[in-house]
């Protein structure tokens, strides 16, 4: 059986198609983040610890699962310094009162939102196109977790 | 290894770039945070200003109001700082104080004008106030004081008149935070300098004030709220030293004299 993976600009041949169990534990790695994410806004820690969650008891799974687990991880792990940033920012302005708002906090804040929901938006294709058994990889995620997981 | 670090500060640089793009926007203009701020500002200094029109004595001696807005006027000019911004109003009162309203009221009290021994050491609390408007520091601390919620409701006039007016002596007798005070105290400095008035009398004035044995110590609510003056005189001192300062007299001793004797409270 053949697996495709599909880049942001390829689609490329995999060996072997990952299993009905497989595909759905993967996809759960993007669900993972993406609920936890809706769950935990504002506070942006929490969709990491979602994520990090499900990784670690997916550390021992199958080469498949553990890589979209890795992908989904360090996808959320960047997110975190931004919206942390974007986070601490908010409060010396509204509680601490040490900034006013300026064109530069409000390009910042657009500019999470923006990456946030490009996130977003590659997280649910994603956890569509993995549940199906087709190997989603992310430009420089993908790179990542094929470091981070061998087979 | 050497691609994905290079992806990763690709990454990293198509973010700032995007931040960037953005930023050249006018964004506070679009959104009119601007405006909405100035708005806000505007309604609490008319609120405030008017709890202290009605309970207080509004010095009205034009000889008065034109020698302290000669001292404002130099100051602002020289600092290219819109005056028109600044409503300064003199106000009856053995109490040795000034403080600063939102939307650029500065409010002077008799007692501050009597116990000045010169136009110099008025004019550097009136520029230490000018500075606490000019660095926002009045509406950071009504928000910190009263919550951006409360100064939201106030502003949009759902707010007894009994608040307002208890919120009006809090702002007029409570202190900034310390590195607000450092910071309006240098920018004081800096608007003197530029203005060529010699920031040491601004400093002797606190220092005087903030010995408790002096004749005023009863009346003294501007030290009260403004502790450490000792401190503060000596990095003013500092700052000073660093500077080279032109010093021309701002009031003639005559107009000075006259606007001592205008001002003179019996000091019980």
């Amino acid at each position: 059986m053949e697996c495709h993976e599909r880049t942001m600009t390829n689609t490329l041949t995999f060996q072997s198609k990952p299993s009905e169990h497989e595909a759905e534990k993967a996809s759960n790695s993007y669900v993972m983040s993406l609920v936890a994410l809706m769950a935990g806004l504002p506070l942006p820690i929490i969709n990491l610890i979602a994520t990090l969650a499900f990784y670690i008891a997916n550390k021992k799974g199958t080469y498949f699962v553990r890589w979209h687990c890795t992908q989904a991880l360090f996808s959320q792990l960047s997110l975190l310094f931004i919206n942390s940033f974007g986070f601490w920012w908010t409060i010396s302005i509204f509680i601490t009162q040490k900034d006013t708002i300026n064109n530069n906090y409000i390009s910042y804040i657009l500019v999470v939102i923006l990456f946030n929901l490009i996130e977003f938006i590659a997280t649910i294709y994603s956890a569509i196109q993995t549940r199906k058994g087709i190997h989603v990889r992310w430009w420089f995620y993908g790179d990542i977790a094929d470091l981070i997981c061998k087979p | 290894m050497k691609n994905i670090i290079l992806r990763g500060i690709l990454l990293i640089i198509s973010f700032v770039f995007v931040w960037f793009i953005f930023s050249q926007i006018n964004w506070t203009s679009i959104l009119k945070v601007d405006k909405a701020t100035e708005k806000t500002e505007e309604k609490l200094g008319e609120l405030f200003w008017n709890v202290i029109k009605s309970n207080e004595t509004v010095n009205k001696n034009p000889f008065v109001i034109q020698s302290v807005d000669s001292i404002v006027t130099r100051i602002t000019t020289e600092n290219k700082i819109n005056k028109n911004k600044l409503q300064v109003h003199i106000i009856e009162s053995n109490e040795i104080n000034a403080f600063a309203l939102p939307n650029g009221h500065i409010i002077i009290l008799t007692g501050l004008i009597n116990a000045s021994e010169n136009p110099e050491e008025l004019s550097g609390i009136i520029s230490h106030e000018i500075a606490h408007l000019e660095l926002n520091h009045v509406m950071k601390k009504l928000i910190k004081e009263f919550g951006l919620t409360a100064i939201i409701s106030i502003s949009s006039g759902n707010t007894g008149a009994e608040i307002i007016k208890e919120m009006t002596k809090l702002i007029s007798s409570s202190a900034f935070d310390r590195s607000m005070e450092k910071e309006a105290d240098l920018k004081a400095v800096e608007y003197l300098v530029n203005a060529n008035i010699n920031p040491e009398s601004f400093a002797d004035f606190l220092y005087k004030l903030s010995d408790k044995e002096n004749k005023y110590s009863k009346y003294t609510t501007w030290i009260s709220t403004h502790p450490e003056s000792k401190k503060r005189a000596t990095y003013i001192i500092n700052e000073v030293d660093n500077k080279v300062i032109k010093s021309i007299p701002i009031l003639s001793p005559n107009t000075w004299n006259r606007l001592k004797e205008e001002t003179q409270i019996k000091i019980n």
